[in-house]
């Protein structure tokens, strides 16, 4: 009994829609916005990480960049 | 170009990598002491401070905030200097932040033998506990923040961002699940309870492990992979994607810990759909992460330190599979409580934050040092041990997870019960938790190695305090390129906009799941015949979240016949409107108990807490002997029952005057001569008889209700 009270709580349905709409819309919003993004600017992104300490390389324990 | 030379704090990043060392070996032998508890209660050594209920959340604590977090704060120290071409923003903020946190922790590892719990997984510390983390939280996000807005390099690369998100949802999480009323130092009572209250937990625990355990190390992997591969991430775009699904679905997906509870229908659905949904960006996240290795397995096989790595992501890309699967509805009726859930999160801990850490900090020890590592060997070693640890760890949880759902759940073709005794599944999977200790064992052992290495390994070098480095400031880049900008590329060159976005991002899933709250607030159908706690089982109740019983044993009955046979009728939301907290639990390792109530005679639950292999022969529940013993302590009742009737429990007014204190002795007359019935000699005033008087009261006002019906 105390379930279906609780199940049929007014507007709920509607609220959940809402929510998945809501997420599905922020998604596609992302996907489009990654996917107009130029291949340069991707690529300086990339590189930034590596582009920091180059003093310490000597301590590098993997062998030396292959690229 | 006017160049500016500053220097990198490495003094902190040491520091936080020594107390990750440090709080691991201790996290993991507390787990140790605990397994090793679950099949032999001896190992508590009879010691109240040590029983299984006080050690488990001790070694989750450990493990999480103390050796996660410190492993988290030195990677993200280390790393947002250098991708900020900038010193941390203070110094002060930067120890502050070291000091002040594992003060924290250390003040949880007091706290919490003494038994002062809120018995809130992940967040059992008490409330000034968790007034000193907000405090230090907010000092650790202001020098993230500081120190990203005097950076000199105008793009934030995508570790940042997950920095960021870390820092503000930490920060929303901990407070809104904080939320409570002390009741005199050091203990406190949520405001919310019952359904509400287990809602908020898990909205908080779930994305405890969303931001506390994921996405810093997330930003690590992105910072720390590509660097040791020396070679960029796969896909930026991919890590874009990763980041704001991420983070948008994680939030949502927190009722999947309440299923088939008293929790409505409509707030599980939702919570398992959006579960579901966190596979792809996770799984988009670990193949970034593995492609970036494409075409250098070669060097995976010679460095350990990317051996670590490529285990770690790939144990981020089980459990993540592995968690949606679990949030399924007909999985999780087998799974839940039981320990598949608990090799699951090991898959996580051991798996991906633990080889995550061994990689930094096999990566960070001879830079900071300036020198190489003292012995690839050794942590090569380091590494197998540590995976057999981990095949021996989550490889008998599943065994024992699976065996003993299914015992649950089994009848005969005459329709009754196989295994009606609880204990008999629990002795049936035994020899799993010992092989699991071993696990456990091995892994701790893997560590340990480490901590030699990278002890040798600084001895042979000479700490770079301070590292010089030069970039123009910001003010001085020629910005020309900034006119041409894509949304993103504007967005994550400001910041504080940024912070906001995410901010919002993180709100709107936590609506999505706080309204709910409150529309089941005015919605809870209150039972007539359901009471506030009497002083006597309030004690009780306090002493029950004291030892942790918690950790063994659930309160919540979900309408399977397999359940309702073996306990009785299911669990109903409005039957915990007074529980604050809710006490429904997540691990069955004794029966449950929310229907426990007069099952047995008084005189049973006094021998079986003094020894409970004298009533039930092979049973691994601890003894309390203690309990017997101790004076129960009731100055405490009315400040208890105040800050309870602030919260909403209907005491009367001025109840804990007097009133409160008779009832109080009457009751505790009343076990008493309940135990000599039993042919027990107690006395009234020992903690044992409120714990009793709490147990016979569990879930019996429902019965009370049907019982009114029956004779009316
Ligand atoms: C290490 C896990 C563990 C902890 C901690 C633990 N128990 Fe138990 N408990 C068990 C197991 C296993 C059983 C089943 C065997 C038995 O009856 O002893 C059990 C059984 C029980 C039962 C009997 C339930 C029934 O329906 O037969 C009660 C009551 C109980 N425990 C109360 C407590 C209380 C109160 C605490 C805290 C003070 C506690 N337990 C702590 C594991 C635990």
């Amino acid at each position: 009994m105390i379930k279906n009270v609780l199940t049929h709580i007014g507007g709920i349905g509607l609220y959940g829609i809402v929510s998945i709409c809501l997420f599905f819309a922020v998604f596609v919003g992302v996907l489009i916005w990654a996917l107009t993004l130029k291949k340069g600017y991707l690529n300086s992104m990339r590189q930034l990480p590596l582009e920091d300490d180059s003093r310490l390389d000597a301590a590098d324990t993997t062998p030396s960049r292959d690229e | 170009m006017n160049v500016e030379t500053f220097r990198y704090d490495n003094k902190i990043v040491r520091a936080f990598a020594i107390a990750t060392v440090v709080w691991a070996v201790v996290g993991m032998s507390a787990g140790i002491l605990a397994a090793t508890q679950l099949f032999w209660p001896e190992a508590n050594l009879a010691l109240q401070y040590i029983t299984f209920g006080r050690v488990r959340p001790l070694h989750t604590n450990a493990v999480i905030f103390a050796f996660v977090g410190n492993g988290m704060f030195t990677g993200i120290y280390y790393s947002l200097q250098r991708l900020c071409k900038a010193r941390m923003f203070s110094d002060f903020l930067s120890w502050f932040n070291f000091w002040g946190w594992n003060a924290i922790i250390v003040a949880a590892a007091i706290t919490l033998p003494l038994g002062f719990t809120t018995s809130k997984e992940y967040a059992e510390l008490e409330w000034p506990i968790d007034i000193a983390i907000a405090v230090v939280w907010v000092a650790f996000t202001i020098n993230l923040l500081g120190t990203i807005l005097k950076r000199r390099e105008r793009h934030m690369y995508v570790a940042i961002w997950f920095y960021i998100a870390t820092a503000v949802t930490v920060a929303v999480l901990h407070i809104f699940n904080s939320l409570s009323m002390p009741a005199g130092f050091l203990k406190s009572y949520p405001v919310y309870a019952g359904v509400q209250d287990a809602l908020v937990q898990w909205w908080y625990g779930h994305n405890a492990v969303a931001f506390f355990l994921t996405t810093p190390y997330l930003g690590l992997m992105y910072y720390f992979l590509p660097k040791a591969a020396n070679r960029p991430v796969f896909s930026y775009r991919l890590s874009i994607i990763h980041f704001w699904a991420l983070i948008f679905v994680y939030i949502w997906a927190g009722p999947h810990h309440l299923l088939y509870t008293a929790l409505p229908d409509w707030a599980q659905s939702l919570g398992m759909v959006f579960s579901v949904m966190l596979v792809a960006p996770s799984w988009g996240g670990m193949l970034n992460g593995l492609l970036t290795l494409r075409g250098a397995w070669d060097k995976v096989r010679q460095d350990p330190m990317l051996k670590f790595m490529v285990v770690a992501v790939t144990a981020y890309g089980m459990a993540t599979l592995e968690g949606p699967t679990l949030a399924i509805k007909s999985v999780n009726s087998l799974s839940h409580y039981t320990d598949w859930t608990i090799a699951h999160v090991h898959t996580g801990a051991l798996g991906w934050n633990g080889f995550l850490t061994f990689s930094v900090l096999y990566w960070l020890f001879p830079r900071l040092y300036n020198t190489k590592l003292w012995s690839t060997k050794l942590a090569n070693y380091h590494f197998w041990i540590g995976l057999l640890g981990m095949m021996f760890y989550v490889v008998p949880m599943y065994t024992s997870g699976v065996t003993q759902g299914l015992m649950w759940k089994q009848f005969t073709d005459d329709g009754f019960m196989q295994y009606p005794n609880f204990l008999e599944t629990v002795l049936q999977i035994l020899p799993m938790y010992q092989l699991r200790a071993v696990g456990g064992l091995l892994y701790l052992a893997g560590v340990v190695l480490m901590a030699v290495n990278l002890y040798q390994t600084a001895r042979s070098g000479k700490l770079v305090e301070e590292e010089e480095a030069k970039a123009a400031p910001l003010s001085a880049q020629p910005v020309h390129e900034e006119k041409k900008y894509r949304p993103h590329r504007f967005l994550e060159a400001k910041p504080v906009l940024f912070t906001a976005l995410t901010i919002l991002a993180i709100l709107i899933g936590g609506l999505v799941e706080i309204v709910p709250l409150y529309l089941i607030k005015s919605n809870v159908p209150t039972i007539a015949s359901v009471k506030p706690y009497t002083p006597l089982e309030l004690l009780g109740r306090d002493i029950y979240i004291r030892e942790g019983c918690v950790g063994c044993h659930s309160q919540m009955v979900r309408p399977f016949r397999s359940e309702t046979e073996r306990y009785g009728d299911y669990s109903k939301v409005g039957e915990f409107i007074y529980d604050h907290p809710f006490l429904w639990g997540s691990k069955r390792t004794g029966p449950d108990l929310h229907r426990v109530g007069r099952k047995y005679p008084d005189a049973w639950h006094y021998n079986h807490m003094e020894d409970p292999r004298s009533t039930s022969p092979g049973s691994v529940m601890p003894p309390y002997p203690w309990l017997l013993t101790q004076t129960l302590d009731t100055n405490v009742l009315p400040a208890r029952i105040k800050a309870l009737r602030k919260v909403g429990v209907p005491y009367p007014d001025g109840y804990e005057n007097g009133d409160a204190q008779k009832d109080l002795a009457s009751q505790q007359r009343d076990v008493v001569v309940g135990l000599s019935l039993g042919e027990v000699n107690a006395k009234p005033d020992r903690e044992i008889i409120a714990l009793i008087a709490y147990l016979q009261r569990l879930g019996t006002d429902i019965k009370n209700q049907s019982q009114t019906i029956a004779a009316q």
